[in-house]
């Protein structure tokens, strides 16, 4: 299982913060979110950055490992 | 009892004084210190704003905060920094950040502090949502 988490804007307009995921082999983090853009587009149109494991990723070849958590994220507005 | 950690989120008000009461006390060859607050205001993008409400990705937020804090210590060379920020609904005059950064001379701990605040609206994954007469509305950053 892989969870996906939302926060603020995002998370208003995917209608909830959290989603679990079936964990497949091979699944990058690009398929991840081409398949939820796919599900809830406008909360898509704000991802600007995207974690895993509360790091930073930008390479969307990344592969996901079982028990990942995986989070996608508009622009901060802390400070 | 407050967590007095020299990097923290927490819902509560903090005390600029005892921030840098704490970071002085981490060395006597601190001759300058530089400090940033930023407070919450009552008017944004033309509205009045009644509330500010912060939502942080808090064990990413917290982990970006502290390399942050050690990024900085590394590049300006400081004897120390501190790192504060609220996670709460704040109105106009509110607490929102502190940043501190104490180096041997001003010219590190002013670079440093700015460099900090600038960093952390990039890096910290926290979100602001003003509530005004009009409505809510998340923040849109500005470059």
């Amino acid at each position: 299982m892989i969870q996906v988490l939302f926060f603020g804007p995002v998370a208003d307009r995917v209608g909830q913060s959290t989603l679990s995921v079936d964990y497949q082999p091979n699944l990058s983090l690009q398929a991840l979110r081409d398949t939820l853009a796919a599900r809830y587009p406008q909360a898509f149109e704000l991802v600007c950055m995207t974690a895993v494991n509360g790091q930073h990723v930008r390479e969307g070849s990344m592969l996901l490992a079982d028990q990942s958590e995986v989070t996608f994220m508009a622009k901060f507005s802390g400070g | 009892m407050t967590d007095f950690a020299a990097v923290r989120l927490q819902t509560e008000d903090f005390s600029q004084d005892a921030e840098i009461i704490a970071l002085k006390a981490s060395s006597k060859r601190m001759g300058g210190i530089a400090t940033f607050l930023g407070c919450a205001r009552d008017f944004s993008e033309g509205r009045e704003v009644s509330t500010i409400g912060f939502e942080a990705y808090g064990a990413m937020a917290l982990s970006e905060m502290q390399q942050l804090r050690l990024d900085a210590i590394a590049k300006f060379e400081l004897l120390d920094a501190r790192i504060v920020h609220r996670i709460a609904t704040v109105t106009a005059g509110d607490n929102i950040v502190f940043i501190a950064a104490g180096a041997e001379h001003r010219v590190a701990a002013l670079a440093a502090c700015h460099w900090m605040i600038d960093e952390l609206k990039l890096r910290v994954p926290i979100w602001k949502k003003e509530s005004t007469p009009q409505g809510d509305a998340w923040v849109v950053p500005h470059p």
